[in-house]
């Protein structure tokens, strides 16, 4: 049999390159209708909402350089107020992005392809939300340079010994290997995205591609490297909150000084941020119409995280009152009974109730399938994370060992505006993002998708496509 | 020398086709493809690829940059604090494991850059958008006598389309 002689090179040529995309792919369809579209009356009046808030929080913060610290209402015993309790906040919403992607990666779970990206892009804006506050935490911000070692005129260097500078270094490699993962995944879809946009889009997306071109060389090394980052951003996201959580253990505090505190930070962390994840997905899937992609599937694995993250940090609020009585130190034991029954007593009830009560809710398949009802209880998870940094930083400080410098704390008007400005300033990030990026990995997915279709597994003529992804996903 | 690229729509047909094709000694070609795919990456190259070295270095360079740099540093203006010693061990042990995972992440990126050839400029001639959708192509550099052989390759391997890049 001779095969039939190939066609002349021009029309071959027209053939091979056509610039008008007649069959593409229905993901990369539906995944650039999210980014590509024109932003919705919602979106806008979000946005502006988000930017008035970040004005308000940014001029208050100005105030506050130009005035001192003593508008933050700081005054002896209480230097660590509301900017630390809401800095540990957004650390720890800043670990489901990189759990969801590098753990459940490296346990095979594909069914977080469909909230990575939207998870990692969650975990970088609020790893730069959290670095806000050590800057407006710290009178001085033009001296914030001194926590950086670097060779100066004094010969001085910093202090290793210091929890804080353990800090300085964990939060900010966090940051780094967040944003080199969040960007690995993004590269093939910014390939995806140049080729099928115009204009200023194309410049912006062919940049950031890097001339990607999903060459089998490049797969390899991509698939690699993903691993491989992987297995370094799993320790570190367990050694970030750790540190977060040593910055209060190895001081002598009575309620800080205790060898759980690592474990518990980074359970709560994971709580928090997997209710953050739930909080901001559920309206942007309800807006954007991504029912197909992040099915209730999702949402109920995610529950299921929530379930077991919230045992954890109840047995750790348990462990805690047991410990400090068990002890048999007197300061421990009153600040324990202060804690609940003392002049923050309210906080420390919402604490208890909203992380360790409420979520028990989704032992009950209903609600961890009932959106509204995981949305609510989500949203109740995010005040009581809130709620447990404020206790443990407030209770603690304000009730140290001698009585005579017992104080009190209340938060100053300009603290709850500058918090309100950070959650603005993470707000519209994200929207930015969700209007600027593929909020879907296209090409996990894809990857999902081709495999299911080359290797057969027939689709039933009446499947969804949402059953046929969820079919997917669990084969795997 | 001419480049043929032949369209798919199925990792396993690729594979197959590449497999063939190095079998009969055309060497350089190249997969492009929307999504990874193990049997594909196989055919091409059944070598692990080399990002783990860089790993590897990145890693260990964190390691010993960590406690080099907060050894020398207390040593350098020595002070005494908590009563520990001026080269403290465990506290540095943090500063070391961060700068660990801090390089390790940092060179594994390179690795992709280096070995996936990134950033590049131009695309290839025989890359089409095409293939950032559903469909994979094989791009293979072969004499302008083999051709016709090719083409009939790619076609019985289930090639939706055939076409030539002129060189």
């Amino acid at each position: 049999m001779t095969p039939p002689p190939p066609p002349p090179a021009e029309s071959v040529a027209a053939m091979i390159r056509p610039t008008p995309l007649l069959a593409d792919s229905q993901t990369n369809r539906d995944v650039m209708a999210v980014f590509m579209g024109r932003p919705g009356l919602g979106w806008l009046l979000l946005l502006g909402l988000c930017a008035a808030g970040l004005v308000t929080g940014a001029l208050t913060w100005i105030l506050q350089i130009y005035l001192g610290l003593g508008i933050a209402g700081y005054s002896h015993p209480i230097f660590w107020g509301v900017y630390i309790v809401t800095f540990v906040f957004w650390v720890g919403i800043a670990h489901a992005g990189t759990l969801i992607s590098a753990i459940l990666l490296l346990f095979r779970a594909k069914w977080r392809n469909a909230i990575n990206r939207s998870a990692e892009a969650m975990t970088i804006f609020a790893v730069f939300t959290a670095q806000l506050f050590l800057g407006i935490h710290v009178g001085r911000i033009w001296k914030a340079y001194f926590i950086l070692p670097y060779p100066n005129q004094r010969a001085l260097w910093v202090n290793f010994k210091s929890p804080l500078l353990w800090d300085t270094f964990a939060i900010s490699t966090y940051t780094l290997i967040s944003l080199i993962f969040l960007y690995v995944g993004l590269v093939p879809d910014l390939a995806i995205a140049r080729d099928r946009t115009t204009g200023w889009r194309k410049v912006l997306y062919g940049t950031l591609a890097l001339g990607w071109r999903g060459t089998s060389r490049q797969w390899k090394a991509h698939t690699r490297t993903v691993l491989h980052l992987s297995g370094l951003a799993t320790p570190l996201v367990l050694s970030v909150h750790s540190v977060v959580s040593w910055d209060f253990a190895v001081a002598i505090v009575p309620g800080w000084h205790a060898t759980i505190f690592a474990p518990y930070f980074v359970a709560g962390a994971i709580f928090s941020g997997f209710a953050m994840v739930l909080t901001v997905m559920i309206p942007v899937r309800r807006i954007f119409g991504l029912e197909h992609i992040i099915t209730d599937y999702h949402f109920e694995n995610m529950t299921r995280f929530l379930l077991l993250t919230s045992v954890i940090v109840g047995y750790a609020y348990g462990i805690e009152y047991f410990i400090a009585w068990y002890s048999g130190v007197e300061a421990e034991q009153t600040s324990f009974w202060l804690r609940a029954f003392g002049p923050y007593w309210i906080s420390a009830w919402i604490m208890i109730i909203f992380n360790g009560v409420v979520p028990h809710i989704f032992w009950f398949k209903r609600a961890r399938t009932h959106v509204p009802t995981i949305f609510v209880v989500a949203t109740l998870i995010n005040i009581g994370m809130w709620f447990e940094r404020y206790v443990i930083i407030i209770t603690g400080l304000s009730r140290e060992y001698n009585p005579a410098v017992w104080g009190h704390y209340t938060p100053s008007t300009a603290e709850l505006l500058i918090v309100i400005g950070s959650f603005s300033f993470f707000s519209t990030a994200f929207l930015l993002f969700l209007k600027l990026f593929p909020v879907i990995p296209i090409s996990e997915v894809k990857e999902l998708e081709i495999h299911a279709r080359s290797h057969g597994h027939g689709a039933a003529a009446d499947e969804s496509e949402g059953q046929r992804l969820r079919r997917m996903q669990e084969a795997h | 020398m001419p480049t043929l690229v032949g369209v798919y729509d199925s990792p396993q047909h690729v594979a197959e086709t590449v497999t063939r094709l190095r079998g009969r000694g055309f060497a350089k070609l190249e997969v492009y493809s929307p999504a990874p795919f193990d049997e594909v990456e196989e055919a091409v190259d059944p070598k692990p690829s080399k990002v783990r070295y860089f790993t590897l270095i990145g890693g260990l360079l964190g390691v010993v940059t960590g406690y080099a740099l907060t050894i020398w540093m207390s040593l350098d203006w020595p002070i005494v604090i908590g009563g520990k010693p001026y080269a403290a061990i465990p506290a540095y042990t943090v500063i070391a494991f961060e700068l660990t995972i801090l390089f390790g992440g940092v060179f594994t990126l390179i690795g992709l850059l280096v070995i996936g050839r990134l950033p590049s400029v131009k695309l290839d001639p025989a890359y089409s958008a095409r293939f950032s959708g559903d469909e994979f192509g094989i791009a293979v550099e072969v004499p302008e006598r083999d051709v016709a052989e090719v083409d009939g390759l790619m076609r019985s391997h289930h090639a939706k389309e055939v076409g030539i890049v002129p060189a």
